[in-house]
Order: C-alpha cells, then structure tokens, then sequence
C-alpha cells in the first residue's frame, strides 16, 4: 500500500512516498530554516505562508522522485495534532483535498506518534514492549510503548523541550539558530567537565524534565565568566551544557527502562542527532545490557516519511478520518491501553 | 466551461459554481473557526447540489485575499490542489475584485475596503465599471481610513461587509453626500465568474506557485516585531 505522507506542523514542509508502512520511496524536506534564522526562532506567520507557498510544489517533488503518479496513491497521512495551528491547516487543507480528489483514505496522526515510527522506520526489528525518548525543539517525552499505537506516558518536560534549551542558550550565547548542530559542533572542540551545571530532577522518581533552571544556571556562567574578565571559554560553556542535557536524558529513559523492565530503549525527534546523546546512550545501554535504537539522520527532523509510517500503522488497524479531519495544535499522545 | 469558485477570506466557505456566466449554485456558509472542517463537505455538498462530480469541473478559482489570511490559506491550498489533481488550470481572484464586481453597475468610482485585522487598518483599490467588468485603477491601498478618504475627489461608492462603518467616517471625513454605500461579501459565485472570464481567455496561474494576495511585506513584518517584543518581554521577565 502507498501513503502518501504530509508534515507541515512547524517549519519544515515535507511530503514523502512511503510504501507499506516500511520503503521510504522520497522523502521531501523544504526547510525554511533560513527565513527563521535572523529571528532566533520560528515565526508562525510567516511558517504558514512559507507551508502555503511551498505544499503544491513539496507534494509534486515527492511523486517525481519516488517514480509515482497521483493515481497511484493509496492513502493519505497528515499531521494534525500538535504543532503551529496555522502551518498545521495548510497541511491538513492539502491532505483532505487530495483525500477528496483522489477518493482514498485520509489518516490524521499525531507528530509524536510520527517521531516514533522514524524509529521504527529505520529499525523494523526492534523489539517491544520499549521506552521510547522523543526529544526535539518542541518535545521532550518518554513514552512506552506497549506496542504499535499502543502508547503510555511515563513523563515530560515541565518548562522547556530539550531542543528549545538547545535553541535559548545558543541564541544566548549568540550561535545561532537552530542551537542543537552549532552547540554539537562546538562542544567536540570544550571540555564536559569544565562547569558542574545542575542536572535537574536528575535523582527525582518521576519521569518528568526540567530544563529552565539548567538555562538560567548556563547564563550565570557565561555573565560570571564574563565579570571576571577571563577569557570565555565557549566551547567548554557549550561542552559542559550540552553533557547536563544528556546526562539527565540518559538518566531518566534509563531509569523507565528499568522500571519497566524492557530490553530497548529508542531515542527520536531533532535532538536525537546530537553526537554526543548518541554516544553516551549507546556506552550507557552497553554496559546495562538494553539495546538501544535510533533513526537514520534524515529521519530525526520533522519529516513526512515518519508520517506517512504512522500513517499506515493505523490504517492498517481499521482507523481513518473523515473530511471534517481539523487539527489540534495542543494536544497529547492519544494513549490506548491493551486488553 | 465548468468552473467551481471557492473563497474563504471571510471566515465563511463561499463555494459557488458557474457554467459559461450561468450560475449554477451559489452558497455562503457561516463557519467562524471551523472554515478548514468544513471545507471539502461544503464543496461536496454544492457539487452534488448541481448534480456533478470534480470530474466535471473544467478549472478552478480562488480568492486570493486580502481578509483573514488564515481563512484564505485554506482557500488557496484546497483550490490549487484541487487543480492539480485534476491537471485542470486555476485562476486567483483578488477579493477587493470580487466585492466591486458587485457594484459594476455603478459609473462612480468603486471602492472596495476589507479590514486588515491590525487596528484601524484596511486594505483598500479603486475599480471602475465598463463593459459588465470592473478595471482596477492605481495600486492596492494599506493604511488608515483618512489616508484612504484623502485619496476620494470624486463621487465614489464604497464597497464593503460593515459599509455603514466606512461611509460614516470617510463622510466626515470629506464632508460630502456624494459618497455610496453598497454591502458585500466575499462570494464563490463572483470569484467563479470571474475565473471563468479569464481562463476562457486561456489566462491562468501557476498551479503550484499560487498563493494569498499579500498586499504588504509590512504585514509579515508587524507579525515579526510583535513577536520579537513578545521574545524580550519573556526573556527580560
Ligand atoms: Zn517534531
């Protein structure tokens, strides 16, 4: 069965081919990143108007590359919950008229539920029950998945998501935006140890994630560091930041691994690219004896691939939506308990 | 030729369908914040009302704005996906056109006036009527009410949903009775028709570059620095 898949729920207008629910065929990714960057954040407005200008020509790009014509279209995905609500209607707007035109199933899914099929798309044989970790710009979630749509919340982010400390501290340290590849990039060059910044609700039992206080604790450093009128030490700064934020990452899906007593943990969403998560996540799950999975690079970022998996997933247990399909740009993981 | 006409600058689904200037249907409905769950039922509905399929259609329109842009984008995405599913063409209508097609029979000057949402701001043009057509004359106006009436020598008829608001002010503001006053709606039948008249003429959009009428960079811009006060408030406080 071919999906067609549509994101649109932040900055990134993408539309990808995804071939049942396992063979990515395309997967188009218009970033407007550059449009964004001279604000230190994304724009909503002018998000909407880019998604508008750019969806006619995203979902003919998809086609052509996956080797694919409109007819050949068996369902459409959509996000539709959870995001920017005016870059989620244009998406929505696209898929329904597809639907429509096209008479085929239209399946609204949840971002998050499309972060964590980019893990399963990458990694079909990973094994369930497992705690997934969903940490980007917009989330930081740990979820358990009992099994394919089958979702329990064990906690989130009570301030900041994970990526938007990345972003705060980078447009603070005046890096640029997005924070997450330019406080990677220079933290290979600093030293992790060279500030002790707090590691917050770290040792608490809860599965929940605080990183408002670790912002505030980075920004005394750096106005410290630059009272003393010693040199400032960037790349330490950054170094330093960015091992607290996965240190208190690795700490707590660790932690939910061992609760709930599964073999795998899985890491998706933005941040997951960061070099230095991955190799801490990877040395840490060794040496407790969990497998641990993450998505191909190309599908760590919003994408339309992952939605288009999600996509099928639930089409495939008998779900779909009407054309009165609207989105909800707040909105939890739907969580379906088994049996 | 076939042509179904959507607008939906106003917060409401205009869907209207004509064939070669005969009206087929012609529907308003009232939808505030449900304008995107509605849509594609309302566009169901009016084509199964004039008894036709989207097959049937020979090519599309859209209102392009100015009004609520996030009404419009729905519009505009729903219209040109709608044609390139279908290979047919789509032609975008600007929405002050539509609302002073409606005085075409009038020899003033037509003068249309949408509210921009930003406080006592409009968008605004200057049409005048020949041959059952209305021509724009000079460029699009964004600005406030006096800015608008000082551009008025001549007698004039205002075109708009809440008329009475502008006739009042733009009156004082001119001191004169040659002024008019015609209350309109942003229509799918009139954003159809007007379609029609030029994809007959074989003059049509980009399917995939059509977008909203953006009248003003400035309205992107009064977005940004809302938001950039919004980003200093949060961090100094
Ligand atoms: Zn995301």
């Amino acid at each position: 069965m071919l999906v067609l898949g549509i994101e649109t729920s932040c900055d990134e207008t993408s539309a990808a081919l995804v071939a049942d629910g396992r063979t990515v065929l395309s997967n188009v990714i218009a970033n407007q990143l550059e449009l964004h960057r001279k604000y230190g954040g994304v724009v909503p407005e002018i998000a909407a108007r880019r998604h508008t200008e750019l969806i006619g020509y995203v979902i003919n790009e998809a086609l052509d590359t996956g080797g694919k014509n409109l007819r050949d279209v068996e369902a459409v995905a959509v996000t539709a919950k959870q995001g920017l609500v005016g870059s989620l209607l244009v998406g929505v707007a696209a898929a329904k008229t597809l639907s429509y035109a096209l008479r085929v199933p239209l399946i609204g899914v949840h971002h998050i539920e499309g972060h964590i099929f980019a893990n399963l798309l990458s990694n079909p044989d990973i094994p369930l029950p497992h705690v997934c970790l969903t940490v980007s710009g917009g989330h930081t979630l740990l979820v358990y998945i009992r099994g394919y749509c089958q979702y329990e919340l064990l906690g989130g982010t009570v301030d900041d998501a994970a990526g938007e400390a990345f972003d705060k501290i980078a447009k603070f340290l005046d890096l640029g935006f997005p924070g997450g590849p330019v406080i990677d990039r220079l933290a290979t060059q600093g030293d992790r140890k060279a500030f002790n910044f707090p590691r917050p609700l770290s040792k608490a039992k809860t599965f929940y994630f605080s990183f408002s206080g670790l912002k505030t604790a980075v920004i005394n450093a750096f106005k410290n560091q630059l009272a003393s009128g010693e040199a400032l030490p960037l790349e330490d700064i950054a170094a330093s930041f960015q091992e607290a934020v996965v240190d208190v990452l690795v700490a707590k899906t660790m932690r939910a691994a061992r609760q709930r007593e599964v073999s795998a943990v899985s890491v998706t969403g933005g941040v997951s690219a960061n070099r230095r998560l991955r190799e801490m996540f990877t040395d840490t799950c060794n040496r407790g004896g969990i497998k641990v999975y993450f998505p191909d690079l190309s599908l760590c970022t919003d994408n339309a691939a992952m939605i288009a998996a999600a996509g099928h997933a639930r089409l495939m247990r008998g779900q779909s939506d009407d054309l009165s399909l609207d989105v909800i740009p707040n909105v939890p993981l739907e969580v379906q308990h088994a049996g | 030729m076939l042509v179904l006409g959507i607008d939906t600058s106003s917060y409401a689904n205009a869907i209207g369908v004509v064939d070669d200037g005969r009206v087929l249907a012609d529907f308003v409905f009232e939808t505030r914040h449900e304008s995107l769950s509605k849509i594609m039922l309302n566009v169901d509905g009016v084509l199964k009302k004039a008894n036709l399929g989207l097959e049937d259609i020979d090519g599309f329109g859209v209102g392009l704005g100015p009004g609520s842009w996030t009404g419009i984008r729905i519009g505009v995405t729903v219209g040109k996906i709608f044609a390139y599913c279908t290979g047919k063409p789509v032609k975008g209508i600007s929405t002050l056109e539509v609302l002073a097609y409606g005085a075409r029979d009038c020899q003033t000057l037509i003068c249309p006036i949408v509210d921009a949402g930003a406080r006592e701001t409009i968008y605004a043009a200057f049409y005048r009527s020949g041959n059952d057509k209305v021509h724009q004359v000079g460029d699009y106006y964004v600005g406030d009410l006096p800015g608008l009436a000082e551009m008025i020598k001549e007698p004039v008829v205002l075109v708009a949903a809440d008329v009475p608001k502008y006739r009042n002010v733009i009156g004082q503001l001119l001191k004169s009775n040659t002024i008019e006053a015609l209350e309109s709606a942003p229509s799918g039948v009139v954003v159809a028709l007007l379609a029609a008249a030029s994809l007959q003429s074989g003059e049509h959009d980009d399917t995939l570059a059509l977008a909203p009428l953006y009248l003003k960079e400035s309205t992107a811009k009064a977005f940004v620095n809302k938001y950039l006060k919004r980003n200093q408030a949060a961090q100094q406080g």
